[in-house]
Order: C-alpha cells, then sequence, then structure tokens
C-alpha cells in the first residue's frame, strides 16, 4: 500500500474544520484512513459492505479544497507539483472505491436487490447510498428490457432472477484485527463441530470470509 | 435434440473468450422459433389430454415436461448468450471509452449498439450524483506513481490539447514528458505507449 | 481483479451450460408420447418404457426429478466402478481431460445418482491428490504443454489463476514501479488487425 498520509497538511485542516463543525472533528489524516479501510474492505470482501459515503463525501470535499488551494500557487512553485500528486492518490481512492461498488452492484444486481429490499422491509440500514439504490435499480431495468426485446416471440421468463449471480461468502480473505474478538466460529462448510478462534489486537491470519463479514461491518476487524 | 442450435450459441461465445463475436441473428432467430413451436406443440397436447382423459386414457403428461424442460435450456441459453455479451460490451464501455472501433461495433445488434448508450447514460446519471461537483470513473483506474511520465506515441494522432491550453503535435514514434492524468486515456486507447 | 463469483453455478454460466450438455444414461420408466425424436436409431412415434439412451445432464436431471420420474438415470462410465477404481490407485496419472473435459462439473450433477456416495467421495479424493500437482505446475516457469493437456476444465482454470498470480508475484518483486497499459482489449483488438492484415497480404501474393 501506498503511504497516502497527509497528516501535516494545514491548509487541509482547515477544510476539514469547516466542513464539520457540527459533526464530531475528524483530522485529514483520519478521514484519509478511515477511506483506506472502506476501500481495502470493499476491494477483499467478495459481497458489497454498507456504504461510508460520509467518508466519501469527506474527502471529495478535501479534494476540491486541495485543488483549488493548487490553483493558487505560481506554476513554477515546487510546492505545486507535490500536492498535485497527492491530490491524484486521493482521487484514485475514492474512484476506486466507488468503482469497486459498482462493479459488483452490477455483477450481482439481483441478489443485492433482493438483500436490500429485505433490509428496506425490515427497517434496517441500507447498504446501498440513495443513487446506488437508483443505479441498480435503472441498471436491472436496462437488463430486463434488453432480454425482452431479444425474446420478443413469446413472453420472457424470469427464471434468471431466482438463480442470480451470487458472491462467493466463501472466498478467503486476509484480515487484521482491531481489537480483541473471542470466539469467532471457523465455517468450515459443513454445519457440525466448528472451530472456534480468539482474535488478538493486531493479530492478522487468513479465513473463510463469511467466518467475519459481520466483524467487517461493525469494524472490529479489516481486510488486508 | 432439443437445445443443440441454443448450445452452438454458447460454444461460440465460449470460444471468443474476451472478444465479442459477431451477433448470430440467424442462430437467435432460430432458437427463437424451436422455442415457439415447442410451447405450441405443449399448448395442444395439454388440450388433448385434457379433452381425452376420459377415454384412451393416454397420458401426454412426460410428453408436455419434457418439452418444458426444452423450453427452459432453451431460454436460459438464449438469455445467458445475451447477457454476458452486455458484460463485455460494459467492460467495451470501461476500456475504449465511449466511441467505439467501427469494426467492433459492426459486431454488435442495434438493441446491443442501444444498451451500450442506456449504460453510459446511468454511468454518467450516477458519477453526477456523487458529491457536490460529481465525479469521474471513467478515469484514474490505475494508482498514480509519478506526476509526470514518458510516453512514445504509437500513431500519427495530430493536434492535441493540454488543460493548460497549450497545443502538441503527436507524431508515430515521437517521445513526450507528460502529466500522467492527461495521458491515461491515450495510453489506454493505445495511442501512446508508457515508457518505463 | 475479476469479482469472484460463487462457485455454485449460476443461470448465466456459460461452463455450467456447456457442462450439462454432456450426456448421462438413463431408462425410460414410462411411455412417452410423441417423443420418438429423443432415439434417434429407431424411427418410431412414441418412446417406450424400457428403452435405454444417453442424453444430455440437463434434460436427465429434469426427467429424472420429481415424484413420477420419466427415467431412471445411470451414471455415465467415467464415474462408474472400472474408472473409480484407476482414480483411487493413482489420480495423478490419469489424463482426466479424456475422461471428460468437465469431469468435475459433470460429477457435480451426477453424484446425485449414486445414492451410495462413492461418487462424491471420488470426485474428492481425485481433486486432493491432483490439487497438489497443479500447484507444482503453476509454480513454475517451464511449461510443458502436454502435462496442462491431461487437465479437467475446472483444474486447468486453477492451473492458469495460479501461474497469473506467480507472474504477478514476480512482476511485483522485480519490479517496483507500474506501468500504464493499454486496457486489454485494446490490445487484443490491435493484434487481431495485424492478423487480418497479415493473412489479407498473404493472399494478394
Amino acid at each position: 500500500m501506498e503511504n497516502l498520509n497527509l497528516s501535516d497538511d494545514l491548509d487541509l485542516e482547515n477544510a476539514l474544520q469547516d466542513e464539520n463543525d457540527e459533526d464530531e472533528q475528524l483530522t485529514p489524516a483520519e478521514v484519509i484512513e478511515l477511506m483506506e479501510e472502506a476501500w481495502l474492505n470493499e476491494k477483499f470482501a467478495p459481497e458489497i459492505l454498507p456504504h461510508k459515503f460520509d467518508v466519501v463525501e469527506c474527502l471529495l470535499g478535501q479534494i476540491t479544497y486541495m485543488e483549488d488551494n493548487i490553483q493558487n500557487l505560481e506554476s513554477k512553485d515546487f510546492r505545486k507539483t507535490i500536492h498535485q500528486l497527492e491530490v491524484d492518490r486521493l482521487r484514485f481512492l475514492v474512484c476506486s472505491y466507488l468503482r469497486t461498488r459498482i462493479e459488483k452492484i452490477e455483477a450481482y444486481c439481483n441478489h443485492i436487490m433482493k438483500q436490500e429490499s429485505e433490509r428496506i422491509s425490515k427497517g434496517e440500514d441500507q447498504y446501498l447510498t440513495e443513487s446506488e439504490f437508483q443505479f441498480l435499480k435503472d441498471f436491472i431495468q436496462s437488463l430486463d428490457s434488453h432480454f425482452e426485446k431479444v425474446t420478443s416471440f413469446t413472453v420472457v421468463t424470469e427464471d434468471w432472477k431466482s438463480q442470480p449471480v451470487v458472491p462467493n461468502v466463501h472466498s478467503f480473505v486476509f484480515l487484521k484485527s482491531k481489537q480483541e474478538v473471542e470466539g469467532v466460529i471457523i465455517d468450515d462448510g459443513r454445519n457440525d463441530e466448528n472451530d472456534l478462534v480468539d482474535l488478538d489486537k493486531g493479530s492478522q491470519l487468513i479465513i473463510s470470509y463469511n467466518s467475519v463479514a459481520n466483524l467487517i461491518k461493525k469494524g472490529d476487524v479489516h481486510l488486508i | 435434440m432439443f437445445g443443440e442450435k441454443a448450445c452452438d450459441l454458447i460454444k461460440e461465445l465460449s470460444r471468443a473468450e474476451d472478444n465479442l463475436p459477431a451477433y448470430n441473428t440467424d442462430l437467435v432467430t432460430e432458437v427463437g422459433n424451436e422455442i415457439k413451436v415447442l410451447i405450441e406443440k405443449n399448448q395442444e397436447d395439454a388440450q388433448i389430454s385434457e379433452d381425452s382423459r376420459a377415454s384412451d386414457g393416454l397420458s401426454y403428461i412426460s410428453t408436455v415436461k419434457i418439452r418444458h424442460a426444452a423450453v427452459k435450456r432453451n431460454f436460459r441459453c438464449l438469455l445467458a448468450y445475451h447477457y454476458n455479451r452486455l458484460k463485455c460490451i460494459r467492460t467495451m464501455r470501461w476500456e475504449f471509452g465511449s466511441i467505439l472501433p467501427a469494426d467492433i461495433k459492426v459486431n454488435m445488434s442495434a438493441t446491443e449498439s442501444e444498451w451500450f448508450t442506456k449504460y453510459s447514460r446511468l454511468m454518467t446519471q450516477y458519477m453526477r450524483s456523487v458529491g457536490e461537483e460529481g465525479v469521474n470513473l471513467w478515469v484514474d483506474l490505475k494508482p498514480p506513481k509519478a506526476l509526470y511520465i514518458e510516453v512514445r506515441c504509437l500513431v500519427d494522432y495530430g493536434k492535441f490539447e493540454l488543460n493548460d491550453g497549450s497545443v502538441i503535435f503527436l507524431k508515430k514514434h515521437s517521445r513526450h514528458y507528460l502529466p500522467r492524468s492527461e495521458c491515461e486515456e491515450l495510453i489506454r486507447q493505445g495511442v501512446f505507449y508508457h515508457i518505463n | 481483479m475479476p469479482l469472484p463469483a460463487a462457485y455454485s453455478p449460476n443461470y448465466f454460466s456459460l461452463d455450467d451450460i456447456l457442462a450439462t450438455q454432456e450426456r448421462a444414461p438413463c431408462k425410460f420408466a414410462v411411455n412417452v408420447p410423441k417423443m420418438g425424436v429423443l432415439n434417434p436409431s429407431a424411427e418410431e412415434v412414441d418412446l417406450k418404457a424400457g428403452t435405454d439412451l444417453e442424453l444430455p445432464m440437463w434434460l436427465v436431471t429434469e426427467m429424472a426429478a420429481g415424484r413420477q420420474p420419466i427415467v431412471n438415470p445411470d451414471l455415465p462410465k467415467i464415474y462408474r466402478e472400472a474408472y473409480r477404481e484407476i482414480l483411487k490407485a493413482d489420480a495423478s496419472a490419469v489424463d482426466l481431460h479424456k475422461f471428460n473435459l468437465y469431469f468435475y462439473e459433470l460429477g457435480s450433477y451426477a453424484k446425485s445418482f449414486d445414492a451410495k456416495g462413492e461418487v462424491q467421495d471420488v470426485l474428492l479424493h481425485t481433486f486432493k491428490t491432483r490439487f497438489r500437482h497443479i500447484m507444482d505446475l503453476a509454480d513454475n516457469s517451464i511449461s510443458d504443454p502436454t502435462v496442462q493437456q491431461k487437465l479437467d476444465f475446472l483444474e486447468r482454470r486453477i492451473f492458469e489463476d495460479g501461474h497469473k498470480a506467480k507472474g504477478k508475484l514476480n512482476d511485483w518483486l522485480w519490479v517496483t514501479s507500474s506501468t500504464m497499459e493499454a486496457a486489454n482489449m485494446v490490445v487484443n483488438h490491435k493484434k487481431r488487425k495485424r492478423v487480418d492484415l497479415d493473412e489479407s497480404g498473404n493472399f494478394n501474393k
């Protein structure tokens, strides 16, 4: 991983304070750290995770602010180059995060739609943002209408929705624990005699994703 | 045997791997016809068994069941053919950009071209809705390592305007030292070669 | 990085469609009117109970399902005892590709025709035994194409993934900065163009 630390950038410090006056105060470095974590989790988790758009919006605000500052620098100013590279890196971080989510939404569209609908009916927090959900609906609709057009000679079946493309939640992931967690059940694909494992703070291990999905969503561990 | 043509469609697509083979209108139509015929015959036989239930007791249930399985199979192949093509077309939107090379475009059906445009529009709508100013997800595909990079031009491209307003002339085999962000798209499209 | 799709086959899976096109033997349990077309060797309109046929797996599983199955399915010969014995003796010496290109995929359907669970055991045993060998293959840069040809479709995919991962690791170890490249499809597109040009050039001669 590239080091994206920006902790001693004073301009940013000010930017953040403007942004976050009503919320809890986060330093730019903390925002970037949160974004990095969200990005890695999303990149390595097989399924789509609860969105982190508060962090995304915050970082996008920072980027805009930094770019404005760069504009004001003399083009010969050495700092300009350094700042521009930093901005580019941050933008990559956000874009890559958003792209990964869009990719998952497209690939598992019907599966995610089903899960989100269940969350809505149960009144739980949704994993997708409003605009992602809109994209999901539009995307499914675009498939629907395409299939309708190519099978216009008869009534199209809905079979494809009953056997959707689903993520492989049994795939293995590398994780690092942020705190002590006791009694993680190791899922070995069978229901009998499951082993337990305790995680120490900072310990790293490779494990089946569905054993730790909830811990990732809660933020007790993160993927690496 | 039922579903042979449908399977030919799938084989054709599977052989092409990442490439998009020409849309096979003839085979798609033939599969459609097979489905139509199977459905019609099933309706007839369902009617016959309904009428003759009392008389000869000949059961068409198994016949209907087999034809129904064949209809489902044909549908599956047909939809899988179209779905996997869309997946490929979607990737092309990301890799080639909004304008596809002419020799690839001819391989798409009219409906597929429509979907390509629709997909671009959906993405644009989504990208505009993120943050205050929107984001552009089509670019920044690789993590940046340096601000300026050296590139070699692979084709006679002509004039190219940089963000600062200056215009450079891109000739085949010419070398340039340019801001990374401005090269990315041209590298992806194969205009530039990134010299490491 | 492609998303890891679940192993369980989905509706659009080309590989699953191709695997279920492979045939399995079955015996018809009932008379089926008008289905003589399924039996190319006879010219009768109806299909009689007791007829033995080899039909595609997708059709056999549908016909064998339900409370009143139309057919009694049997194992394709590569999963029967004689072949199971060969696999148990030395799975890694076997040319699995010759058995069937979709040995494991087809087997995962065929295993439901075997109440004793022996097919399932042999599938697992075969995979476990051969896996180490595939890992070795993927790890070595010298590739002997004849060895690869003995792999079934699933094994070949694992081999390719492993080989790519190995390549990536090497790149990462030797080269520190990443080069931006033309998109995959663009590169292929250019290659194809070149081939087309070459071919038309030859033609003109």
